[in-house]
């Protein structure tokens, strides 16, 4: 009993843990609009300044006012200056981006500044321990679980009995009717940038403090990713409910941990890890479906325009002339390892086949998804695996499994709005990330993948696996753009723009979703099991959630709408997770803050926008068909498509 | 062609009458607000039937529970005989109900014709893989001719479809870049592409001018003649009064008065509720072009 006592005081404190965060995000949210990934890492770099100005000799009492009530309150009216104002209102992928983007330019700002982690922790604000129902609990934690219920209290008193804050929760709701209102939505959205800043930094500090481990910065960053799921309990919206949530999710944990992974033994992995975003997964289940509404909100987006097939065929001709002169420097095999040129190589290729799925899902379709390189790792676990690695099977298995992995992750998700989708993306690339692919029997630090041979080939070379690597990119490139053109094509853009017009027109929103999830997972497995062969052996760092998010990030920047944006984000990321892996968060940063402007990327501005052509060209039969003949076209119809099949 | 004011007698004599939507004691609130109150009408194959009201009466809600896009709290709606609660927009779509949309629903990146091309190409399942394959680009480029007509002919009866609304010309302009009135013919060419036995439009008449108006008309009794089922919602009254056989006034979620047009035009409750003036005017105030 005294032991359950104890497990449960532990669970409460880790759940205050998880509600600060997540009444951060909450607040962010329920004033803005936008779901702010970098939350976390605005503590992260928050307890970064504090432990610079503790380490000079500032008083902690001071410190914390000075990073929490002065700097954090600068940097949210900066953010909301800078990235958000533009965004307002916006339902499309570019929110999401936008703080991705965020969070990629803060840990990369961290890890320049400060380094990977820090050796020393910071000491506490209060120190001591206090003995509760025969429990030791220090000082801190008390402290954090009694801010944790402050905040959450005085939150709810804010939203609920001010003028100004049910005024912040109607920014959300509808800005332009805010404004009819009297209240500009600007400045309502500020104070809740603000607000979020100040709290995350207030989370960021406390929690930096309760660690016993060294500052570390992706650990502070994602810190708050458990939190995810605990804000989504609330459902985004209350803060009560999202408090009980991290306190339920807490306890949860800790219960699990300390009663049930005992028992599971070696049987399988470890699965509490991942725990928090098994809960977030459910959560999100269980949330209502969107309704499918006429919102009368016209995409006036002005898409590149589609290559013609002898154009892309043309392009796909030269691409491989270019590879073939690339694989001309390309010496020795596999197994004896390749030069750093051959590596970029390999991995544009791949990564540029993971691009190209993202163009068919978020470009195309408007879904996003950051679980990529979760079906990477899938795709080259299975090539390693199957029937001794790297055979033919493995290949095919890769895309096949991890289709219909696909398929049943987006199952119970499509039905959910835009962001929630994104969130269960993350928590499936989470919890493979941090729940099973570290197994050894997975991936573990290293798995043997194994050459490909195919039926009358070997690929022992470099140079062979490059060109069969070329070849998938250019056949995928080729088949995406193939897409585009045909009908599939047109539904995925007919569903991002309106999805009550491609209801009423008879075609099923859910499906479609579904089967270019699939589609777009089976390609990243696919892509995967190429790495995978290419590199001999892959760990799971290979399939690092967040060098995933940053991957999106470089699509989204490029253009992801094109074939050649997929192509330059997979060339660029390769060279620079080569040459400057800091740099990589930093550009992804930089980059996004351009989507701001131009949503369709460095491919969409000025004159490389001329490059692309905005305007579409026709070069089809015209009809001859007069202004009266209109009903016999609709009698001749059926008869016509018919034949057309 | 038949003439723009073709009378009613002179309609197939099977298609005219049969009531194809009946909707029966439907209500729909909101929170505590009645957008709906106990609605009944009922439409027949062949003929155009009108429904109008200020706004803020209720027909756009009534048009997004007819086609599923908002589930009445109480009432039932049936197609053809057939119960269509709880069935999704899409099912009800393929069983022939086609829609336009007041505020523009259009596929704003998608020229005019592929906007069309969505609505021709709608009734093509996943697995039929002929008919999915010919929709392939290669069908049009590098492949044989029979492929290529096969292709193309979507493609002629989309600017068909286009130029029946009066768009020719339009077919590669973006949706989303087109003036609202012709953005509204590029819904309406979309509905007809999958032609529907019943015909829900919302508002087609703004945004177009007295030509044009009087060319909708002309299509609208077309349709009818043809067998279609048309519910119009319009503005326009003098639209209305021409190619409506029945007319429905609602107000406040209710039905105030059910007629032909000349009886409408007539009923004094509606001149109070709608057209405002005593004197019988076609026009509502300031609200006819």
């Amino acid at each position: 009993m005294s032991q359950f006592l104890e497990f449960t005081v532990l669970g409460l404190i880790l759940g205050s843990v998880y509600a600060i965060s997540a009444t951060g995000l909450v607040v962010t949210y329920t004033t803005s609009g936008v779901f702010n990934f970098a939350h976390g890492a605005v503590g992260m770099i928050a307890a970064y300044g504090y432990w610079e100005l503790v380490t000079h000799h500032v008083p902690g009492a001071l410190a914390m006012v000075l990073v929490v009530l002065v700097a954090a309150p600068v940097f949210g009216v900066f953010i909301e200056w800078l990235l958000m104002r533009r965004l307002l209102g916006d339902t499309g992928e570019r929110p999401v981006m936008v703080t991705l983007g965020l969070l990629a330019i803060l840990i990369g700002l961290a890890l320049v500044l400060f380094g990977e982690n820090r050796g020393d922790t910071l000491s506490p604000l209060v120190n001591g321990t206090i003995r509760i129902l025969g429990v030791g609990v220090t000082a801190q934690d008390l402290v954090i679980a009694g801010s944790a219920a402050a905040i959450a209290a005085a939150l709810r008193v804010l939203f609920h009995s001010f003028r100004l804050g049910v005024a912040l929760r109607a920014v959300v709701d509808d800005p332009e009717l805010l404004a009819t209102a009297g209240a500009s939505p600007v400045a309502m959205s500020r104070t809740g940038w603000v607000l979020g800043s100040v709290l995350a930094a207030l989370a960021g500090v406390l929690l930096a403090q309760q660690q016993q481990t060294s500052l570390d910065t992706y650990t502070l960053a994602l810190l708050v990713v458990s939190g995810f799921a605990a804000a989504v309990f609330g459902r985004l919206r209350s803060v009560p409910l999202t408090y009980a949530g991290g306190l339920v999710l807490g306890l949860a944990v800790v219960y699990f941990g300390s009663y049930a992974q005992p028992h599971l033994g070696t049987l399988g992995p470890d699965l509490s890890a991942a725990l928090p975003m098994i809960f977030l997964f459910a959560a999100l289940i269980a949330l209502p479906s969107v309704r499918l509404r006429a919102v009368g909100r016209l995409s006036t987006l002005r898409p590149p325009r589609v290559a013609t097939g002898w154009e892309s065929l043309i392009a796909a001709g030269a691409f491989c002339l270019v590879a073939l002169a690339c694989s001309m420097t390309l010496t020795g095999t596999v197994a004896g390892g390749t030069s750093s040129f051959g590596v970029i190589l390999d991995h544009t290729m791949a990564y540029g086949i993971v691009g190209l799925s993202l163009v068919l899902l978020v470009g195309y379709a408007g879904q996003v998804s950051l679980c990529q390189f979760a079906f990477m790792g899938i795709g080259a676990f299975l090539m390693g695996k199957v029937a001794g690695g790297g055979s033919l099977l493995g290949l095919l298995l890769a895309a096949v499994v991890c289709a219909a992995l696909g398929a049943l992750i987006a199952l119970p998700t499509v039905r959910l709005r835009g962001l929630y989708f994104t969130l269960a993306t993350f928590a499936f690339a989470d919890a493979a990330y941090t729940g099973i692919f570290p197994d050894t029997r997975v991936l573990g630090q290293g798995l043997n993948v194994g050459q490909i041979v195919l039926p009358g080939l070997s690929f022992g070379s470099n140079r062979a696996v490059f060109l069969l690597l070329a070849a998938a990119f250019v056949l995928t490139a080729l088949l995406v753009l193939a897409i585009r053109r045909s009908l599939l094509g047109r539904r995925l853009v007919a569903l991002q723009d309106s999805p009550a017009a491609y209801a009423t027109v008879g075609l099923n929103a859910a499906f479609t979703k579904v089967a270019v999830f699939a589609i777009a997972a089976g390609l990243a497995g696919l892509a995967g099991a190429l790495y995978g062969t290419a590199a001999g052996t892959v760990g799971t760092s290979d399939f690092d959630i967040f060098t995933g998010v940053v991957f999106v990030l470089f699509v989204v920047v490029w253009s992801v709408r094109t074939v050649s944006g997929a192509f330059l984000a997979a060339l660029s990321f390769a060279v620079l997770t080569h040459v400057w892996t800091n740099g990589v968060g930093l550009f992804a940063g930089a980059g996004i803050v351009l989507v701001g402007w131009t949503p369709n990327g460095i491919l969409g501005i000025g004159p490389l926008a001329r490059l692309v052509p905005e305007r579409w060209i026709g070069r089809r039969h015209r009809a001859t068909g007069d202004a009266g003949s209109l009903v016999g076209v609709v009698d001749g119809r059926e008869g016509e498509i018919r034949a057309a099949g | 062609m038949p003439p723009a004011d073709a009378p009613a007698a002179e309609r197939p004599a099977h298609a005219a009458g049969r009531p194809v939507l009946e909707v029966r004691g439907v209500a729909v609130h909101f929170g505590g607000v009645s957008a709906l109150t106990d609605v009944s009408l009922s439409v027949a194959a062949g003929s155009v039937t009108g429904l109008i009201g200020p706004n803020g009466a209720g027909k756009t809600t009534l048009f997004n529970v007819v086609s599923g896009l908002q589930a009445p709290n109480s009432g039932t709606v049936t197609f053809e005989g057939r119960d269509l609660a709880r069935m999704p927009p899409h099912r009800r779509a393929r069983l022939g109900i086609a829609r336009t949309f007041q505020r523009l629903e259009l596929f704003g990146t998608l020229t005019a014709e592929d906007n069309v091309r969505v609505g021709l190409e709608s009734s093509i399942r996943w697995w039929q893989w002929r008919r999915l394959r010919a929709s392939f680009p290669w069908a049009h480029d590098v492949s044989g001719d029979g492929a290529r007509a096969a292709g193309s002919r979507v493609v002629s009866l989309a600017d068909r479809l286009l130029a029946g609304v009066g768009l020719a010309g339009h077919e590669d302009q973006q949706s989303s870049a087109m003036p609202t009135g012709n953005a509204r013919m590029v819904e309406l060419a979309r509905a007809l592409a999958m032609q529907p036995k019943l015909l829900l439009l919302d508002e087609p008449g703004s945004g177009l001018d007295e030509h044009e108006s009087e060319a909708l008309g002309t299509l609208l009794l077309q349709l009818a003649a043809d067998g279609m089922a048309v519910l119009l919602v319009e503005h326009d009254m003098e639209l209305v009064m021409r190619v409506c056989d029945r007319v429905h006034v609602l107000d406040f979620g209710h039905v105030v008065a059910s007629g032909s047009p000349d009886e409408i035009r007539a009923d004094p409750r509606v001149q109070t509720a709608y057209l405002g003036a005593p004197s019988g005017g076609a026009r509502p105030p300031g609200g006819g072009r």
